[in-house]
């Protein structure tokens, strides 16, 4: 909302400058976006009048001038064709400032010396259409009447100065979307009386009629219209607006169109009412109707476009057609034309939820539906009805038709609430008195009656206890309260067991050289298409209603994509060797949850995506095994995956804790590098985080350290190369009972002496009784079963 | 007797003078005190001598022993220092070649902000509670005092699912959960994502990252917000952080702020990051609104409350000097690498 200075000085005596106003302003709650002091970008510019126009001897398009600029009769050398002697006309002195940030100072034209400049329109930064009998290609010509101000400067003379201020008004505040409600504001904030303007149209009283010039009104839905208020003029004559109206107008941002237009504007601006101006002739049986649209029912609004409407939605209608889309816009049929004789103000209040879903439902908000649907006061359309009437006799732009049509079926609620000084004192901290709160209130026209609050009809916001101490506390001063800290009982800050792995993890990973990344949750059917995610995991996707984009349509079932996108960046923008996880989440609608209102399931993913000389399937694997020794998960198997369409069929393992799968990782499937333009192989893995935390253990425990010798032996077993070491170590395992203290595979041998897709594998095992020393006959015996467990279940041959 | 001894003595000093290593050194050790030496022949005849003489003799041999023994050990230390030094000498490396360090990744910017405000915050005695990304409208909303025809609906442009699920458009359904499943006294702060329907740009995106904070308790006041704040303020920012409070409007809190803090770049001089004003806007805050309380199953008349909320990637730019959001989500290696 913007207001300029000079408008709320009707309201307020303003002692400050714009720039202190508006810092005292923003710490009442009325916070300034930006101030835009107009007029101040000139200087040292004066009104003169030429003299003697010369041609210039050296120039044909040249002139030489004398100008009378009240102090001196100085030269001025122009090119300007539109110039006389005896116009009166600006001129920029030397040494003079022009908007823009443009300097005037002496120069030569063509050896002739030039002390100034005759400056136009658009020189000045002035707008031809407040200009009208100026011209745009030239000397802005002043006219007689400032004869008298010769030599003064142009920005007094042309009452340039205009200090305007841009507020962003909070959604609670619709009575600051009016110069009243702001000057109110401005007033209490500068500890100023509040001069009401409006005094003679608050006592104002005016009959109530049925019918005006034959115009009836009928609110079928009184739900949504509360009050609708019509006054009429007559022979009306439609004109331009004062200049001191399309001041203030455009100084708010608003264009001036003409006389009966621009009041209803004008109202709007200054009262918070929107108002609408219809020719009663256009209004079928002169009758009008509030009414729920019917389905389908069309309207083409003032800015020529068509509309389609339903019942949710609300329209003011004469006995044929809708006129207007009630708050939001009036109709192209009912527009205020040239020879309009008789005018309808209308001053009507919505509910503020109908008016938003309509302006949204036909996509147009206009200043008066953003005004709507924050829910005005009834009390307050009166008013505004009148002040129109006013206004158009002020302006001499017609007559008052007497009385007024006031339909009224849902009374506006004044609320009252209870001053309680020690509740108040107690939220805020402070230690005001009842008098102090009653003093702050009363500035604000808000009522005290025997310790209850009436809240005026403009301060509908007020409905608490807490409404009341915000007030108090505003203009008490935020800036006043103490800082202190609670007294009260101590409270544990820790983290959970969740919060503390998932800290773990993320150290675990940058200890061993992954940097952590950020990604969008949203994919498009095409990037789980690109990652070749399976239909199974792609029906869990859930799709956004309204999304920015398609490619931001779906919420991601499974985290692949977006790290695989990471990826192709990288790869693409040549970095090397790059070594990535994300502790995001995955969103699944496994059962229908997101249709029967419920929350869908959201787990707690770590991703790592790997590409680079120094990584492949193993480093990757020693990664997770890192990652779940460092949050003490130490017994889970490793088993090879073969069907997951993201990975490598031969290249890609499940991490499982009894039949719980916990992770998956391998290397990326071939087509899916192909698919994100990755020229090299790519790592990538994906852990259920939230299954992590169910299985690490939080407790460790201390076991003795071994009193007695451990053996060490070393076996090489000849298996066939489909034969997964995982097995043979299964093996040796269970065959070892609890003498095994250690098992490590140390040389994997390939060669054609072993045969055909043999390998030669070699662990060195070591074993220990913690109860006694192990002899030669122990291990023999165990080691003979571990190898014919070998042979019988594996067909490996001991390598001798 | 004597003369021989002493004669003896200072032979043997001169020799064990004269080596130059310890080869030479233990030669003369042998040839005086070996088995053979020639004081050990001295000493084993000892017996030849009067029985008077012996005492005297044999304390002179003694002291020439331990004085050859000390020279001798003495001398064999600088040898054996002498040597180790020349070893040292040319196991000389260069210490300024390259290190065998594993190469460490880094934490994102983003997580290193709200680690620094979660460390705050268990100090001063929070937990951390986090819920559902994909939440349902009544936490998100209704319960919060935002009800279906709010304008804040519509301001806040949320991305729905459907009618009653949508992607949370921040934090506070975390704080309703907890006021609805915890008794007073509450202290949480709720770091995580959420989603808000804003075009991607150098300053906005559709996800980013909150931190609210909630207080419920009996007898919390506006001054303990401005207080907690203040301190948070200065333990993030720098002690020399200032705060300070303007009434502003949000439907969850009243009275409601937005607080301000000094610039951290320029100390309230006034710079490029506070846009020459001093302030930098950081976060908004107020007191539970008394409906939201009952939303929840807390009892306005026996409790109030505090809440604030902050972006994280607004304080991640500005502290780290960030000029452009979409940094933050492009995972350029080039540039995770830097923090």
């Amino acid at each position: 909302m913007k207001a300029s200075v000079e408008w709320l000085s009707e309201y307020s005596d303003i002692d400050v400058d714009a720039i202190t106003l508006s810092n005292i302003l923003t710490m009442t709650g009325s916070k300034v976006e930006t101030v835009n002091q107009l007029g101040n970008d000139i200087k040292n510019v004066v009104v003169g009048k030429i003299l003697e126009v010369k041609k210039h001897p050296d120039a044909d398009k040249l002139v030489v001038t004398k100008v009378d600029v009240g102090t001196e009769k100085m030269q001025i050398v122009t090119g300007a064709p539109n110039i006389h002697v005896g116009d009166i006309v600006p001129i920029a002195k030397d040494g003079s400032d022009l908007p823009g940030g443009v300097k005037i100072k002496k120069s030569m034209f063509r050896g002739i010396e030039s002390c100034g400049m005759m400056c136009s329109l658009g020189e000045l930064n002035l707008d031809i259409a407040n200009y009208p009998d100026q011209i745009e290609n030239g000397i802005m010509i002043l006219g007689e009447k400032h004869e008298k101000d010769i030599g003064k400067d142009i920005v007094e003379v042309l009452n340039l100065k205009e200090d305007i201020i841009d507020f962003e008004i909070t959604s609670n505040r619709p009575d600051c979307l009016s110069i009243e409600g702001l000057g109110r504001e401005t007033a209490v904030s500068l500890n100023k009386p509040f001069k009401n303007p409006r005094k003679n149209i608050d006592e104002l009283k005016i009959e109530d009629k049925k019918d005006i010039e034959g115009l009836k009104v009928d609110i079928t839905a009184p739900d949504l219209c509360y009050r609708y208020v019509a006054r009429v003029v007559k022979n009306v004559k439609i004109g331009p607006s004062p200049e001191w109206m399309v001041r203030r107008l455009k100084a708010c941002g608003v264009r001036s169109i003409n006389n009966i237009v621009d009041i209803t504007n004008y109202v709007m601006l200054e009262m918070g009412q929107p108002m609408h101006a219809f020719d009663i002739n256009s209004i079928a049986g002169k009758h009008i109707t509030v009414r729920r649209a019917k389905k389908g029912e069309k309207i083409v609004t003032l800015d020529e476009q068509e509309r389609i409407l339903d019942e949710e939605n609300l329209v003011i209608a004469d006995d044929e057609k809708a006129v207007a889309i009630a708050g939001v816009m009036g109709g192209l049929n009912s527009e205020i034309e040239e020879n309009t004789q008789t005018v309808v103000f209308e001053s009507a209040v919505f509910n503020g939820g109908s008016v938003r879903k309509t302006a949204k439902k036909v996509g147009l908000r206009t200043e008066a539906s953003s005004r709507f649907e924050k829910g005005l006061s009834a009390e307050n359309a009166l008013r505004a009805a009148n002040r129109a009437v006013e206004l158009v006799m002020l302006l001499g732009a017609g007559e008052a038709v007497d009385g007024k049509i006031d339909v009224y079926p849902t009374k506006q609620e004044m609320k009252k609430i209870k001053l309680d000084v020690e509740r108040i004192n107690s939220l805020l901290g402070t230690n005001l008195t009842k008098k102090d709160m009653i003093d702050i209130l009363e500035k604000l026209d808000i009522k005290v009656e025997n310790d209850v609050v009436i809240s005026p009809y403009f301060r509908m916001d007020l409905e608490f206890v807490a409404d009341i101490a915000e007030e108090v506390c505003r203009f008490y001063g935020y800036d006043k309260l103490d800082f202190t800290l609670m007294k009260a009982d101590t409270t544990l800050g820790i983290r959970n067991k969740e919060q503390k792995i998932q800290k773990k993890v993320r150290e675990t990973l940058v200890n061993r050289g992954l940097s952590e990344i950020y990604t969008y949750g949203f994919v498009s059917e095409k990037d789980l298409d690109m990652s070749n995610i399976s239909s199974e995991i792609k029906k869990y996707a859930i799709t956004i209603q309204n999304p920015l984009s398609d490619e931001y349509k779906l919420m991601r079932p499974t985290t692949v994509p977006s790290m695989m996108q990471t990826l192709a960046i990288n790869s693409n923008k040549k970095n090397q060797q790059v070594k990535f996880f994300d502790l995001s989440r995955s969103y699944r609608n496994m059962e229908k949850e997101v249709e029967n209102g419920e929350v869908p399931l959201q787990e707690d993913i770590l991703t790592i995506g790997m590409y680079g000389e120094d990584v492949d399937f193993y480093s990757l694997k020693g990664i997770l095994e890192n990652v779940l020794e460092s949050i003490n998960i130490r017994y889970y198997d490793i088993e090879k995956e073969t069907k997951n369409t993201s990975y490598h069929p031969g290249r890609c393992a499940n991490i499982k804790i009894g039949i719980d799968t916990i992770a998956t990782l391998g290397e990326v499937h071939p087509e899916v590098l192909m698919n994100y333009n990755i020229k090299e192989r790519a790592y990538l893995a994906e852990v259920n985080v939230t299954k992590l935390v169910k299985y690490s253990r939080t407790n460790k425990a201390y076991s003795e350290v071994p009193k007695f010798p451990a053996v060490e032996r070393d076996i090489a077993v000849i298996v066939d190369e489909k034969v997964e070491v995982g097995q043979i170590e299964k093996i040796i395992t269970k065959k070892s009972k609890k003498l095994l203290e250690s098992i490590e595979l140390f040389d994997i041998y390939r060669n054609e002496k072993l045969g055909q897709n043999k390998k030669s594998v070699a662990y060195s095992i070591i074993f220990r009784d913690k109860n006694k020393t192990l002899s030669d006959d122990d291990i023999n015996t165990t080691m003979n079963v571990i190898v014919s467990e070998l042979e019988n279940k594996l067909g490996a041959e001991l390598r001798k | 007797m004597k003369e021989q001894i002493a004669k003896m003595k200072e032979n043997s000093l001169k020799e064990i003078e004269k080596c130059i290593d310890e080869k030479q050194l233990n030669e003369v050790k042998v040839k005086y005190l070996g088995k053979k030496g020639e004081l050990t022949v001295i000493l084993r005849g000892m017996e030849t001598l009067q029985p008077e003489e012996r005492p005297i003799i044999g304390k002179l041999v003694n002291q020439v022993r331990d004085e050859l023994e000390t020279l001798l050990q003495k001398k064999e230390n600088e040898f054996k220092r002498k040597e180790l030094e020349k070893k040292l000498e040319t196991e000389n490396i260069d210490v300024t070649e390259p290190s065998k360090k594993i190469k460490l990744g880094t934490l994102h910017p983003i997580t290193q902000i709200i680690n620094e405000v979660e460390e705050i915050f268990l100090g001063m005695g929070y937990q951390i509670a986090d819920g559902p990304e994909v939440e349902k409208a009544i936490y998100n909303f209704d319960k919060l005092n935002t009800p279906p025809d709010h304008p804040a609906r519509d301001l806040q442009d949320t991305f729905y699912i459907t009618e009653n699920i949508l992607l949370r458009s921040q934090t506070s359904p975390v704080q309703a959960r907890v006021m609805e499943t915890q008794k007073p006294p509450i202290k949480i702060i709720c770091p995580g994502t959420v989603y808000r329907s804003d075009s991607v740009d150098a300053t906005h995106s559709p996800v980013f990252h909150q931190i609210e904070g909630l207080v419920v308790d009996k007898n919390v006041a506006m001054t303990d917000l401005k207080g907690t704040l203040e301190m948070f303020a200065k333990k993030c920012l720098g002690e020399n952080t200032k705060i300070r409070f303007r009434p502003h409007h949000f439907p969850f809190t009243e009275p409601s702020a937005e607080a301000d803090v000094s610039c951290f770049v320029c100390g309230g001089k006034g710079c490029k990051v506070c846009k020459g004003e001093g302030w930098i806007e950081l976060l908004g805050c107020g007191m539970v609104h008394p409906n939201v309380l009952k939303f929840c199953g807390i009892s306005p008349e026996e409790y109030s409350g505090f809440a604030f909320g902050f972006g994280v990637e607004r304080i991640a730019m500005a502290k780290f000097g960030i000029d452009d959001m979409r940094l933050l989500y492009e995972n350029d290696a080039r540039f995770l690498k830097q923090f």
